[in-house]
């Protein structure tokens, strides 16, 4: 079960990603491409009306990002001001770092439910977005579904820091594919 | 009162160690529940539109471009093109390594892949050419903040959103003191490489220089494509970081062919990570600049530092030391957010131009990066040249000082940063 919605979890977050940067991409494209006088051509292209590709790379990117947190939370990359928790006896730290996670927990907690009253409540109007027309409560659908998603992985953190001690971390200095020995190959002298 | 109050519970949440976005979005909670008449409903909305803007989608973008562009073998051409040009001075390989930053960063807009990318590759070459390796990781460190003040930068597109300032002026208002940067930190290279007789290469001929540029001109192209674009208002900034994404993708994929085509799901996965969270931030921050603004905070604030009457030069003072100790606890896109919505309305009031305000909000999130306790171009360059954080603060020392001096040259001389977006008139 926490398989499939990690799975499913990044899938989303990497089409929305590029899926986003395609459709701005070709919108640039078929901006320039249908003001070049081809026969024929463009006027089958100004028939292709791009004025909705703004709006929906700003969906999908909302989209990411409030799914994104949540895995964020699950790799660890939501840093804070960890020095003075760091000089602290495990013992107290340990808490310390316990209440900040279900701070977390609690904030997007109340968020989602915030977001979920929000929706219900447009849900009930016809409010549409302004180019793409897709009803708004859709697309705020983001705010309670990836808040109360973040508050389960903040919850899934407290729940294994408090067993084992562990937390995700990020590992900025890793880059993938950097550390391999055949990337690591020498620079070829400059002179050669 | 109210400021005291809610900086002093952000304060407090910050120094529990979660996150600095909960931190934020907790204390605006707080804020709304107990203390004001702020409906609801309006933070619930202003948790989506907080993002809704087309221009913070340059962020994500420019995240994607940076990460196909640390694996897309564009590093090395641009290394090898640098070393052929400079490679048998005094310190050549060094020097080699601090002209790649740049040319990186004059396509990249985050300071931490410019170390990953060029650090990684130029590093362990330093130490086979007999250079110690302490000298390599603390050029390497600074040198890689350039990442943030060469045209495009990830800092200049958040001070862009949270102040109302022209992305494409910013970006260009980094090219000179960027460029005077990398000099500075070249002579210091030089001088140390020079009385300690580290080894120089052997001098290329014009052939290979030829050569190696139009390998790596296919990566230089990206220079092209965003400031070009922006300027000719062929495409907006975000278009622009789009259409580097793209770019950067199909040069890795199938002119370098440095990455196979089946990482990309992993490349979309760890930008879309990193996004998300800048993403997260920029969301609370954005309730917290809503109540703050709600509450006057920031004219009060700036009417204060205006009524100390401490002048253009004092305030410049004062502003450089708030954010270098900000520098200490948190990274560059938390200091901006918060910082730049209270330093901008005094600086304004007082005369200071918005774009050379950014370009001295970034250089002092560079100075940041580059030391202890958070800098984050330190650890990177600790995790590549395996070296301690403590040898590699003292390692950095020549560099970060050079860097100070020329965080107080771009304060007192603003026409350094305005000269070329005035001249080519984007501003």
């Amino acid at each position: 079960m926490n398989k499939v919605l990690n799975h499913l979890e990044e899938w989303l977050i990497a089409f929305l990603m590029g899926g986003a940067t395609m459709v701005i991409f070709v919108a640039v494209v078929h901006r320039y491409a249908s003001g070049i006088p081809w026969p024929a051509l463009q006027d089958w292209l100004l028939t292709i009306n791009m004025s909705w590709a703004q709006e929906l790379c700003i969906y999908m990117f909302v989209w990411m990002a409030k799914f994104g947190a949540a895995y964020g939370v699950r790799t660890g990359i939501h840093v804070g001001v960890d020095l003075l928790v760091k000089q602290l006896p495990e013992r107290i730290g340990k808490k310390v770092i316990l209440f900040g996670l279900l701070a977390g927990a609690l904030f997007t907690g109340v968020v989602g439910t915030f977001g979920a009253k929000f929706v219900w409540a447009i849900a009930h109007t016809d409010q549409v977005s302004p180019d793409l027309e897709l009803p708004v409560w859709i697309v705020f659908l983001a705010i309670p579904c990836g808040s109360y998603l973040m508050c389960y992985r903040f919850l899934q953190v407290a729940w294994g820091f408090w067993r084992t001690g562990d937390l995700p971390h990020h590992d900025e200095t890793h880059v993938e594919g950097i550390d391999d020995p055949a990337d690591a190959a020498p620079v070829p002298k400059a002179s050669a | 009162m109210n400021s005291a109050i809610i900086f002093g519970l952000l304060i407090v949440l910050m120094i529990t160690g979660m996150p600095i976005s909960i931190a934020l979005g907790l204390t605006v909670l707080t804020f709304v529940f107990t203390m004001t008449h702020v409906p609801i409903e309006s933070v619930a909305l202003k948790l989506f539109t907080g993002i809704e803007r087309f221009e913070i989608m340059a962020i994500p973008f420019f995240i994607l471009a940076g990460t196909f562009l640390t694996r897309g073998g564009v590093a090395r051409k641009m290394i090898n093109f640098a070393t052929s040009m400079i490679g048998h001075w005094h310190g050549g390989l060094a020097l080699a390594g601090i002209l790649a930053c740049a040319m990186f960063a004059l396509v990249c807009g985050s300071s931490v892949a410019t170390v990953v990318a060029i650090g990684s590759i130029v590093l362990p070459e330093m130490v086979r050419a007999g250079y110690p390796m302490r000298f390599g990781a603390g050029v390497i460190t600074v040198a890689g903040s350039l990442g943030i003040l060469m045209l495009p930068s990830i800092p200049k597109v958040i001070y862009a959103i949270a102040t109302n300032t022209s992305i494409g002026a910013l970006f260009v208002a980094g090219l000179v003191p960027g460029i005077i940067l990398t000099t500075m930190l070249c002579a210091v290279t030089w001088y140390i490489a020079r009385r300690r007789g580290y080894p120089r290469m052997p001098r290329a001929n014009w052939g290979a220089r030829w050569r190696a540029f139009r390998e790596s001109v296919w990566g230089l192209m990206l220079v092209v494509i965003i400031i070009g674009g922006i300027y000719s208002g062929i495409f907006t900034a975000t278009e622009a970081a789009a259409m580097s994404a793209v770019y950067a993708f199909f040069i890795s994929v199938f002119v370098y062919k440095a990455m196979p085509l089946r990482d990309t799901f992993k490349v979309l996965l760890t930008a879309a990570n990193m996004s998300a969270m800048l993403l997260y931030i920029i969301t609370n921050a954005a309730l917290f600049s809503f109540i703050l603004t709600d509450e006057n905070i920031p004219h009060a604030l700036a009417d204060w530092i205006l009524g100390k009457e401490l002048g253009l030069v004092g305030f410049l003072l004062l502003a450089n030391l708030l954010l270098l100790i900000a520098g200490n606890f948190m990274d560059p896109s938390s200091i901006i957010l918060i910082m730049a919505p209270i330093l901008y309305p005094a600086a304004v009031a007082l005369g200071v131009n918005p774009v050379h305000l950014g370009i001295l909000i970034d250089v002092n999130m560079e100075v940041g990066l580059c030391h202890p306790p958070v800098g984050l171009n330190l650890y990177v360059a600790s995790g590549i040249s395996k070296l301690g954080i403590t040898e590699l603060t003292v390692a950095v020392w020549p560099w970060l000082l050079t860097m100070l001096v020329f965080l107080v040259m771009v304060t007192y001389m603003p026409e350094m940063s305005l000269w070329l977006p005035r001249l080519l008139g984007m501003m």
